[in-house]
């Protein structure tokens, strides 16, 4: 992080900066380093609130020191002024709090209504679906359907609608704006234009159930030209496997994962993710581990021990039939 | 000064001729568990509490030593979930609010120079039944099933399919019996805190720890109902197969939501007006003058109480309720704001041209100035919902939330621990280990807390039971969880403290503060009746004036006591309580259990009624405000059936339509026969007005015909009620069915019980008239046997309206 980009967070959030250490702050899962007009709106008012609470929190804590130290009982203290209360001054400190609410309240309302309004025309349409615990995402419009990696064209309105369907989740990335949940049997969505392309994190942030600590997102935000090359990928069907990927997609269509994944051309399970192109994801198991094939057989020989409650059951797979498994969806790119 | 004993009790213990040698273990054992006296009640409290406190302490000292470095494997994650679960209930429900209730019980009825509460062995059931409560949350321990669903337990996630084990059964079950426990408290409280004055104290004058008290227990009055309906409805759900919580039967899972909040909200200024209410008293007590601005204070108190039950949404700025359902709740919020903040600054005028005394106490009443203004300024940035949203869920609202529970609560009752010692010990705490574990605790309380702000700001959400290394959130992890640790050493240093007080002589004076209020009027401990003379008022803070004037008159003439009646000990209210648990328990073994708990429940409750029907000392209850008090009681009592039935009864509104499948309201609901049954309920009141004039003229032919008639008519209602719930079903509407099915079963199935209890009620008045047992002086009982069944009838009449009459 280069100086000016440190000096010019410090403008905005210089409240927060004195009292905390470190430079997470602008780390990929920080609320305060926003990428979208979205995220960006709400550091606004963030800042306002904290220069506001900072400067009433500065004067009642000097206050209090003083009045501690200057009226303690010492020898020769003057006897305690019998006062009862004040009216005027009572009337002030009334009003100077309302005052500094006033100037809360007004971006408050204002930056409500700019960031629940109605979409752009033209808007990207993602369908969002939290399940226990992984993330489905859908474009409708594009024909793609993958899961816990988001690709998003930057500088283009992008509306996430958000439906449950099991029990009530919370989508999250901190750098792209406020957290908004998903409720089964309700519609949400959330609105906003990402800025900058980059890579960022979140993760659910409703409670849900054993493995809520582990229902992580990815974001991945790039140019219009990469996003149009991702969504053609994930468009494309599979090749045909071949070698030891041939092995592991035999091995795959013989077990049960067929019953829940869906593989274009393979199977068209609908329980767990799409697998379709797992390949060239990131990370795996909603973003708890890199996207490798030592990790992809780890998970496939016992996700439980990787994810406590998972859904997906022990197959009581061997060594080697998890390596071609692993190899075969690797090669899913 | 020996005070004279007239009814029909026996003596007090403290006159009892062998006071002083050794009293055996048993006969100890069993006063205390028989006691009606609110100071021992107080104590039983603050005990209880502490014991829970302790556990929920431990509780997070494991959270903390989990999280203290990333992917550390301390406990499995369902053990986690289950942990962070019970430590924010048992936080809430079994120390906080218990440690309130301790003080309330052993001060307020001193604070108004009353020699005990309203009803002390309804005191004396509360109490019981809160501890039945606890020991049933904590049985979950036991069963291998703790609730695993967090403090506030959203749905869907409780459903059976969700949470198959018992864990949200036993969370469920005992929320109702603490909430039970609650409702009655706040009937008995805001009785005596109103009925129960010395003469002379008006509500101005009363100090603000009363004030607070009385605040608070409306809060309770009002806040529960909606979290019992919720409760009920999840238990339905789980145990009845009913669809609130189904999405798929078109249930809304906001809901849950709504009415969990509009409980959770008020239950927050539950949990912080006490300690506001003690700052208020110790701060004017070390400062050596009066509260500044005290009736400003006392306003906003009850300002703070009565919008309190205006900002509820501002817990769901991320559920989606729409910009203007927020943007309402965040102005709401704002607004309150401005009556807790003000009361800051009321409370530095205080000290400012003070004397003050660094005891404590003091130190603590200071502290929590300092650190609930922290905490009230993140609630100001959570009141702005595009903030919120960042922060919401996260360790922010963690660390905002501690700050005003532990800064603000904890360190209010703390200080009213180390300032009301003496008064309920007759001994001193030390002052000096006193002030080392306030600073103790409170550098370990920021060192805590403070970092959790900035770990939510990068991204930490709450109740996770890892993280990820290389997230930025290692280092402030592990300063918490060393600070976690240092507040417990702290809170060790305070039972040391207060186990060496124990053993030293109980030779503490009455006044060692030099007080203002009429506590402090009478020995430490005071003796069981509490005043020789009930005390007279010379104002506010009447004792303060009392010895150093202006004041030197009574503002009222003395009573004219004939001797003093002290409530005699009682079994019953442990004994149906006991039933509760019985019941409780039984809920999820078998139904044996619950028709045998239900019935000692039952029996018990009966043979409290009853207990005194024939003691001249209880005939007459008028109070203060020229009322019995147990009219005012049941007034009191309906306001809270009042939200009752109306969180029933728009729950039903709400889901209207809703329901995925038939039948439907039209096809099913029969006018003309439930005309009827209307029409016979509310000739039922008219027999009511009859029986009650008839009791109060004590024409006995009279009232037992009419006291029959009306048991009699309520009879035919259940029966229409009945034949209806039979039809239905053969119908095929059931309570599993549809939407319709459970919303109006559960809503028209509670009133029914709610009349059932009234005939019982009634016959029980028959019988005890039949046998000649019902005088004249009894007609209040019948008065309020016909309130509360004239409400039912009302209740009636609005269902029959909005259920049955609009389309």
């Amino acid at each position: 992080m280069n100086a000016g980009a440190c000096s010019r967070r410090f403008a905005l959030t210089a409240a927060v900066a004195l009292l905390t250490g470190g430079c997470a702050w602008d780390g990929p899962q920080s609320s305060l380093a926003p990428r979208s007009d979205f995220g960006r709106e709400i550091l606004y008012v963030y800042a306002i609130v904290t220069w506001a609470t900072a400067i009433i929190a500065v004067v009642v804590f000097v206050l209090l020191a003083w009045v501690l130290v200057r009226y303690r009982d010492r020898p020769g203290a003057a006897p305690a002024a019998q006062t009862r209360g004040h009216s005027l001054l009572e009337i002030g400190w009334t009003i100077a709090p309302a005052l500094i609410l006033l100037i809360i309240a007004i971006p408050t309302i204002q930056v409500i209504f700019r960031t629940q309004g109605r979409a752009a025309p033209g808007a990207l349409d993602v369908e969002v679906r939290g399940w226990q615990w992984w993330w489905e995402f859908r474009y409708p419009a594009l024909g793609v359907v993958t899961a816990n990696e988001l690709h998003l064209p930057i500088g283009q309105a992008v509306v996430l609608h958000l439906e449950g369907p099991d029990v009530i989740h919370s989508f999250w990335v901190p750098p792209i704006g406020g957290k908004r949940d998903v409720v089964p049997g309700r519609h949400n969505q959330m609105s906003f234009v990402v800025d900058t392309p980059g890579v960022y994190d979140g993760q659910c942030a409703e409670f849900c159930g054993a493995s809520h600590a582990n229902m992580r997102i990815r974001l991945v935000a790039e140019t219009p030209g990469e996003f149009e090359r991702w969504v053609e990928a994930q468009k494309a069907p599979p090749g045909e496997s071949a070698g030891p990927a041939a092995e592991g997609q035999a091995i795959y269509a013989r077990l049960a994962c067929v019953g829940c994944h869906t593989i274009q051309g393979v199977s068209g399970g609908v329980i767990g993710p799409d697998l379709t192109h797992v390949g060239s994801r990131r990370t795996i198991a909603a973003g708890l581990l890199p996207n490798t094939p030592e990790n992809l057989a780890a998970w496939l020989r016992a996700p439980e021990r990787i994810k406590p409650g998972v859904k997906m059951p022990n197959l009581g797979l061997g060594e080697a039939d998890a390596r071609a498994l692993a190899t075969y969806l690797t090669s899913l790119k | 000064m020996n005070p004279e004993y007239v009814g029909s009790h026996p003596a007090p213990r403290s006159a009892h001729p062998h006071a002083g040698l050794a009293v055996p273990t048993t006969a100890i054992l069993g006063s205390w568990l028989t006691t009606t006296d609110h100071k021992r009640i107080g104590i039983l409290y603050g005990v209880s509490a502490f014991v829970f406190f302790l556990i929920g302490g431990v509780e997070a000292l494991i959270i903390r030593a989990q999280l203290a470095r990333p992917g550390l494997t301390l406990v499995t994650a369902d053990t986690y979930n289950e942990l962070f679960t019970m430590h924010g209930t048992t936080m809430v429900f079994l120390a906080i609010m218990p440690f309130g209730s301790a003080f309330f019980n052993y001060m307020v009825p001193l604070q108004i120079g009353a020699r005990d509460v309203a009803f002390p062995r309804l005191n004396a059931l509360s109490f019981w039944m809160f501890l039945a409560g606890g020991i049933l949350l904590h049985t979950s321990f036991l069963a291998g099933t703790p609730p695993a669903v967090g403090w506030f337990a959203y749905a869907n996630l409780t459903r059976r399919e969700y949470s198959p084990t018992l864990g949200v059964d036993f969370w469920t079950l005992s929320l109702q019996v603490l909430g039970a426990s609650s409702i009655l408290a706040a009937v008995n409280f805001i009785v005596t805190i109103l009925n129960v004055r010395a003469p002379g104290l008006s509500f101005m004058r009363m100090p603000l720890f009363t004030w607070m008290t009385l605040v608070v227990q409306f809060l309770v009055l009002l806040a529960f109902p909606p979290i019992t309906c919720a409760l009920i409805f999840l238990m339905f759900d789980r145990f009845f197969g009913t669809h609130f919580y189904d999405v798929a039967a078109g249930g809304d899972l906001h809901l849950w939501q709504h009415l969990f909040w509009t409980f959770g909200h008020p239950e927050v200024y539950i949990l912080i007006l006490p300690a506001f209410g003690i700052v208020s008293e110790v701060l004017p007590t070390f400062a050596r003058k009066p509260l500044f601005g005290a009736p400003v204070v006392i306003y906003s108190g009850v300002l703070i109480g009565f919008f309190g039950f205006g900002v509820w949404g501002h817990h769901m700025f991320a559920a989606g309720m729409g910009p203007v359902a927020d943007s309402a709740f965040a102005i709401a919020t704002m607004l309150i704001a401005i009556p807790t903040g003000v009361k800051i600054f009321n409370w530095l005028a205080t000290l400012w041209g003070g004397r003050i005394h660094g005891t404590t106490a003091l130190h603590f009443a200071a502290g929590l100035i300092a650190t609930f203004t922290i905490g009230g300024l993140s609630g100001i940035m959570h009141s702005s919902p595009p903030v919120d949203l960042q922060q919401t869920d996260t360790y922010f609202v963690v660390a905002h939330l501690h700050y005003v529970l532990i800064g603000g609560s904890l360190f209010g009752l703390l200080a009213g621990a180390y300032y009301w010692w003496p008064k309920i010990t007759g001994r001193l705490l030390d002052e000096r280990l006193g002030r080392l574990q306030f600073w103790l605790i409170f550098v370990a309380f920021n060192l805590t807390f403070f970092p959790q702000h900035y770990l939510g700001a990068v991204g930490m959400p709450r109740r996770i039971y890892t993280y990820r290394a290389g997230a930025g959130w290692d280092l402030w992890n592990f300063v918490s969880s060393v600070g976690a640790f240092g507040i417990g050493l702290g809170i060790l240093l305070f039972m040391v403290n207060a186990v060496r007080s124990l053993r030293t002589p109980a030779t503490a004076p009455g006044d060692p503060w030099d007080g203002r209020t009429l506590e402090w009027r009478t020995s430490s401990p005071p003796p069981a009746h509490n005043f020789d003379a009930i005390p007279p008022v010379y104002g506010r803070d009447s004792f303060w004036r009392e010895k150093h004037g202006p004041q030197r008159t009574p503002l009222a003439p003395p009573v004219a006591e004939h001797g003093i009646h002290l409530p005699a000990p009682s079994h019953w209210p442990i004994v149906l309580a006991c039933g509760v648990f019985v019941a409780a328990v039984g809920a999820l073994v078998h139904l044996a259990w619950v028709i045998l708990g239900g019935l000692l429940a039952l029996w018990a409750a009966i043979s409290f009624a009853l207990e005194h029907h024939r003691n001249p000392a209880h005939e007459h209850q008028v109070g203060v405000l020229g009322i019995d008090h147990r009219k005012v009681g049941i007034w009191t009592f309906i306001g809270s059936e009042c939200l009752f039935f109306g969180t029933l009864i728009a729950t039903y509104i709400a889901y209207k339509g809703r329901s995925v499948v038939g039948p439907h309201p039209h096809e099913i609901l029969n006018i003309p026969i439930t005309s009827a049954s209307t029409f016979d309920l509310l000739m039922s009141s008219l027999l009511m007005v009859l029986a009650l004039a008839a009791a109060q003229r004590g024409d006995h032919r009279q009232s037992r015909l009419w006291l029959a008639g009306t048991a009699f008519l309520g009879l035919i209602f259940l029966g229409f009620q009945a034949y209806e719930f039979t039809s239905f079903v053969h119908e095929g509407l059931t309570l599993q069915q549809n939407l319709f099915g459970s919303t109006f079963f559960v809503l028209t199935g509670f009133h029914g019980a709610h009349v059932a209890l009234g005939v019982l009620w009634l016959v029980t008045l028959l019988v005890l008239d039949l046998r000649g047992r019902l005088g004249v002086a009894d007609s209040v009982k019948v008065e309020i046997a016909g309130l509360y069944w004239h409400f039912v009838d009302i209740v009636w009449i609005v269902i029959f309206t909005l259920v049955y009459l609009v389309p």
